[in-house]
């Protein structure tokens, strides 16, 4: 034992001491996140709000998001059932997401990058390393439970029980222990880290898919799903702790069958071997696009998929819209519009919400020209016979791109399962949802505009462009609830472009925004051309 | 001799940081010059300037008689870079990364990027994360070599690589210099740039402080003389041009400066020379000396 775990609690007492920020931002941060929603969850509990959204959840789209309640009827349906109902998947899989990517990194990580060898030349033991970040984990998680428990109780609400409090905290700790304990084996099957965070990401993203399926079709099924362990425990109607005694279980199971895994493996060596590259370049490759593309790849692709999950998932409210939103004081407020129809209005709404999402990807692919000069990736390739103006152009032309796929995939995803939810009484078509996305274009344009302009004359200011369209976001989102002045919301891009289908169509906006979006990008053409490069600073 | 590399009082500040003070250095065709500095004297950012990376503050730079900044792509049609340190896309082979560099570049060898592969003992198919240092740098040597230029800019190109890799690169440059191709090589391995270069140019703190053959520059500098006289020997430590002194029984040692050269002979040879050594200065000598003095 000696020989393998010595020296664990100096390595523990020095992961507190260098991750203490890391550790604050993950506790307080996915702690209020879990816990903090009570008040407005109170808000639309408001008059019928809870049958409302009782029926909405029953929607089978909605199952397959958020998981389904014990609750038989709107009528029994509390605060704390909606609560847990809609919160506990959600933040059980963030707490996941996080011990994943902490674990691996203080372990496989390190190892790769030859921290680890260092360490083990002192008297620390083989695996000590493996205990105190797996210890580091349980600190932090039992931790976040009792905060999340502590805040819900703070609240005083009838519904939210002591028990159940705790038992919605321990959930999401547990969440967090499971997401370790599945880092730590793959963080020694895996021959890099990248692969060790992949392939632990990929089974919670499997786990959850296959939740999806099973909490539709049958419940009981889905017991034998770890991830399921971390909400079947219905906080607050049925208070179940076994799911969580099984979770602990196999989160212990998983520990002792990762130190197992590491003691018969060398450092640095995987179960799984690298898999080999190619010996030579396909064609595809042989260009700046084809380069780009390929570096870009895999986040095009993620982001792809997202906007057509996010897409379905608010296509699959419009179905039950109009209880829901008769229910609801402040919602009716949000979508406020006497003239249109609650689907129209809705729709104008959220698809400012979704190109808000969808301008986030163009901003990253023309920061990613950025990025790759920081890191000295371009070096060899700027003295060749490779034009600026290629670097530059190909970036913009893969951001537009994406930012005019994401909005077809947004917008059609949207309208698609938004008419296969309304069935026979939907009053728009699908040219009605794409046309209603597309008239944003010039708003995901100028966000490219912004990010081209940054990095052609200020590229340190890149990062800046994502808070300008939070900012925008987070106006146009509560724009419609909070009165806010004329010339405020206007600083946000959204608010000039008129929401179709509750507006006409403005030409003039259309090709303005436009315009300036392009002179933008040229502007921003001549800064790259005759800056700098920053290389490694 | 026409010059491939013409450098006249290049200057160049990062905010309050005179990073080049006064550079000015030549590179004639078919000639290979050594480029010597401690870090932070300067050699990036000169090099960066030739490649038209960052844009020089002040004086002129040219590289085949044209200016660097303006005309840097029909530069680049003839010139090959490797930087000090290469960094690689992870997820892509060592190979893809080769063949990419050199479908860039355009005058790219297969035959001589597979006889390189072979040479430098790479594995091709090995995606780059799983590259150590000196593996990252030889898919960047390779991918330069492999390529047909008539200009090779490398900036510390051997850091990383083990003696054996270190002399294949050097024999590969060598044949590219018979070739008649002309090459600018910062280093820190002064064997290297002994071996390899017809000229040096010293650097420091942004200046040109020393250029010329490794004849010259030794010249300018004393050589080590071990001497043996039938005479006391001491009486050699007051001639002009002899420091250092150092004596043990008939035996001295001391550095002896070239320009007083003849003195010295006159003097020894009158106490009777019985052992007279001279040992010309490496370059390391010539770099402590501009550094320490």
């Amino acid at each position: 034992m000696k020989e393998k775990f010595a020296g664990w609690n100096i390595l523990f007492l020095l992961y507190l001491k260098r991750d203490w920020k890391k550790m604050m931002i993950w506790i307080v941060g996915l702690g209020l996140f879990s816990a903090a929603y009570v008040p407005a969850f109170e808000e639309i509990a408001k008059g019928q709000g809870l049958s409302g959204m009782y029926e909405t959840l029953q929607n089978p789209a909605m199952i397959a998001m958020v998981g389904p309640t014990p609750v038989e009827t709107g009528a029994e349906y509390t605060l704390g059932a909606m609560y847990s109902h809609e919160m506990l998947l959600f933040c059980g899989l963030f707490a996941m997401v996080i011990a994943v990517l902490h674990v691996v990194s203080h372990t496989r990580k390190e190892e790769n990058l030859g921290l680890t060898e260092i360490i083990r030349s002192f008297q620390i033991g083989r695996q000590a390393n493996s205990l105190a970040t797996m210890m580091e984990v349980v600190f932090i998680n039992v931790l976040l439970a009792l905060l999340i428990s502590g805040v819900m109780i703070s609240f005083g609400v009838d519904t939210i029980s002591v028990e159940g409090a705790f038992l919605f905290g321990a959930s999401i700790g547990m969440a967090g222990m499971l997401g370790a304990g599945i880092a730590l084996v793959m963080a020694q099957i895996m021959p890099a880290s990248s692969g060790a965070t992949g392939s632990a990401l990929g089974i919670i993203g499997l786990l959850y898919i296959i939740r999806a399926g099973t909490d539709i079709s049958n419940v009981d099924l889905s017991m034998i799903n770890p991830l399921r362990w971390t909400y079947l425990t219905y906080p607050f109607t049925e208070n179940n702790w076994m799911p969580f005694i099984f979770a602990l279980i196999f989160s212990l199971v998983m520990v002792v069958l990762a130190f197992a895994l590491e003691g018969a493996r060398d450092m640095g060596a995987g179960y799984l071997p690298e898999r080999e590259g190619r010996e030579r370049a396909r064609k595809s490759l042989l260009s700046v696009r084809g380069l780009f593309i390929k570096i870009n790849k895999g986040v095009m692709i993620s982001w792809l998929v997202a906007f057509v999950m996010i897409g379905a998932a608010y296509g699959s409210i419009y179905g039950d819209m109009q209880t829901f939103l008769e229910s609801n004081e402040i919602v009716q407020q949000m979508f406020a519009n006497s003239e249109a129809s609650i689907e129209e209005s809705f729709t104008g709404t959220i698809m400012v919400v979704m190109i808000g999402l969808v301008s986030i990807l163009p901003i990253v692919l023309v920061n990613k020209l950025f990025a790759e000069e920081n890191r000295s990736h371009l070096s060899q390739l700027y003295a060749t016979r490779v034009t600026r103006s290629q670097f530059y152009w190909t970036s913009i032309g893969l951001a537009t791109f994406a930012g005019v796929t994401g909005i077809l995939l947004a917008a059609g995803t949207l309208g698609g399962t938004a008419i296969t939810a309304m069935g026979d009484q939907s009053a728009m078509g699908i040219l009605d949802f794409l046309a209603a996305g597309f008239n944003f274009l010039p708003a995901v344009l100028f966000f490219t505009g912004l990010a081209a302009l940054a990095l052609g004359w200020a590229p340190k200011l890149s990062k800046a462009v994502y808070v300008y369209l939070a900012y925008s976001f987070l106006l146009n989102y509560f724009g419609g609830i909070a009165d806010l002045p004329e010339w405020l919301l206007n600083t946000a891009i959204q608010s000039w472009i008129p929401r179709i289908p509750l507006e006409d169509f403005d030409l003039l906006i259309f090709v303005t925004i436009t315009v300036i979006s392009i002179a933008m990008i040229v502007i921003g053409h001549l800064g790259y051309n005759r800056r700098d490069l920053v290389e490694g600073a | 001799m026409p010059e491939i590399v013409n450098i006249q009082g290049l200057q160049k500040t990062f905010g309050k940081f005179q990073a080049l003070r006064d550079v000015t250095f030549t590179v004639n065709a078919g000639e290979v010059v050594g480029f010597i500095g401690p870090n932070g004297a300067g050699k990036s950012t000169a090099i960066r300037i030739l490649l038209g990376i960052i844009k020089r503050d002040a004086g002129m730079a040219e590289i085949f008689g044209k200016d660097v900044w303006k005309d840097s792509l029909e530069i680049h049609k003839r010139i090959s870079y490797v930087p000090g340190d290469v960094t690689l896309w992870g997820n892509l082979s060592g190979g893809e990364i080769i063949d990419l560099f050199l479908k860039l570049h355009g005058r790219g060898d297969q035959q001589k990027r597979d006889y390189l592969i072979k040479r430098f003992e790479l594995d091709p198919k090995k995606k780059a994360k799983g590259y150590s240092k000196g593996n990252r740098q030889k898919v960047g040597l390779i991918a330069a070599l492999a390529a047909d230029s008539d200009l090779y800019i490398f900036d510390e190109p051997t850091s990383g690589l083990d003696p054996l890799m270190e002399a294949i690169f050097q024999e590969e440059v060598e044949k590219i210099k018979e070739a008649g191709k002309s090459i600018l090589l910062s280093s820190h391995i002064l064997s290297e740039v002994e071996r390899l270069a017809d000229r040096v140019v010293i650097i420091r703190q942004g200046e040109i402080v020393e250029t010329g053959s490794l004849d010259e520059l030794r010249h300018l500098t004393r050589s080590t003389v071990t001497l043996a006289t039938e005479g006391d020997v001491a009486e050699m430590a007051a001639v002009n041009g002899v420091f250092d002194f150092e004596q043990k029984d008939h035996q001295a040692t001391f550095s002896a400066d070239h320009k007083h050269l003849d003195d010295i002979l006159r003097e020894a040879s009158k106490l009777g020379v019985k052992k007279f050594e001279s040992v010309p200065p490496t370059l390391e000598d010539l770099f402590m000396r501009h550094y320490e003095g």
